[in-house]
């Protein structure tokens, strides 16, 4: 079972930005989601995309999945992604939320404290407020936050509204997200 | 990887430059200089990049996204904003799951090509 856990959101400006923050990314000690707000066409060509540069497995993620460390698994467009105990995927078919389905809120929200467990919320570009609600929960129940900067944000949306919850531990740059998480998470062992 | 790209702009000067800079990097390009001109294109099988203004008479470029949608016209599209506009309208938000990235005018050359390049990639 993963102890440390990674939900990362992002909408307009996205793809690019995760390829930024994945550039040279080695497997980290981890459990990680995305959700990103797309097409669902789009789906497999992000996965491809972030894949051919990180040393992190990655994959759309599927019903039931099980979390794993230095492991990447992206929402599919259309459905609500929650996480059943820190532990394994949950999809689900729903009504959009923040005009987006699947919302970073439905998956931050789903996390549960437990012992022993680390979170990382990072909010990155985007229009609208998706995720604001969701990195303000996650900062309650123990987890670090963090937003993007609006110097590299092509729609500085979401980070601005999850920083004005007053929730947002760092706000930083996509290659500071990178070198952070390496230095909070460290390398999953058997690299 | 795909290598068309429709410019979407009411501007006959943004047409020029982006179709210039985009052609001598090896791609495609054409343009519509409106969004009934832009839907008229897809409607006859454009597939490819979409760089879209925002703000154009009769039609912006939001209702013009949503009447892809309302068509089915986005399917295998990837969607991009080429905007002078600095801060998106709220009438993106609902638009947000269409729409890959926010561009501004007046743009660098060679940031248009890499964006136009890496989204290029994302199209069967």
């Amino acid at each position: 079972m993963v102890d440390r856990i990674i939900v990362m959101g992002s909408s307009a400006g996205g793809p690019r930005i995760l390829k930024e923050i994945f550039s040279g990314m080695p497997k980290l000690n981890a459990g990680m989601v995305l959700v990103q707000h797309m097409p669902r066409f789009i789906n497999q060509s992000l996965r491809e995309s972030i894949s051919r540069v990180t040393e992190m497995t990655v994959a759309v993620a599927e019903d039931g999945d099980m979390l794993e460390n230095g492991k990447v698994h992206i929402a599919p467009s259309e459905l609500h992604l929650q996480l059943v105990q820190n532990r394994h995927l949950r999809l689900i078919k729903g009504e959009k939320i923040n005009f987006v389905c699947p919302s970073v809120d439905v998956t931050m929200m789903s996390l549960k404290p437990m012992d022993g467990m680390k979170m990382y919320g990072v909010i990155l570009t985007g229009m609208g407020r998706d995720g604001a609600d969701g990195i303000a929960y996650m900062k309650r129940i123990g987890g670090v936050t963090v937003a993007q900067n609006e110097e590299t944000s092509a729609v500085f949306g979401m980070p601005k509204e999850a920083a004005a919850t007053g929730c947002v531990d760092y706000v930083l740059s996509p290659v500071e997200i990178r070198e952070r998480l390496i230095q909070w998470i460290g390398v999953a062992v058997g690299r | 990887m795909g290598k068309n790209v429709l410019v979407v702009d009411d501007e006959p000067m943004v047409q020029y430059s982006v179709k210039r800079v985009l052609e001598s990097s090896g791609f495609t390009v054409a343009c519509a200089d409106s969004g009934p001109a832009c839907l008229e294109l897809l409607r006859k099988g454009f597939k490819g990049l979409i760089l879209m203004d925002i703000v154009m008479p009769e039609m912006d470029g939001w209702d013009t996204i949503q009447a892809m949608v309302d068509e089915g016209l986005n399917e295998g599209n990837v969607i991009c904003m080429l905007t002078g506009k600095e801060v998106p309208d709220v009438k993106m938000d609902q638009l947000k799951e269409y729409i890959l990235d926010y561009v501004r005018k007046p743009f660098d050359n060679a940031k248009l090509v890499q964006v136009v390049s890496y989204y290029s990639g994302f199209i069967a």
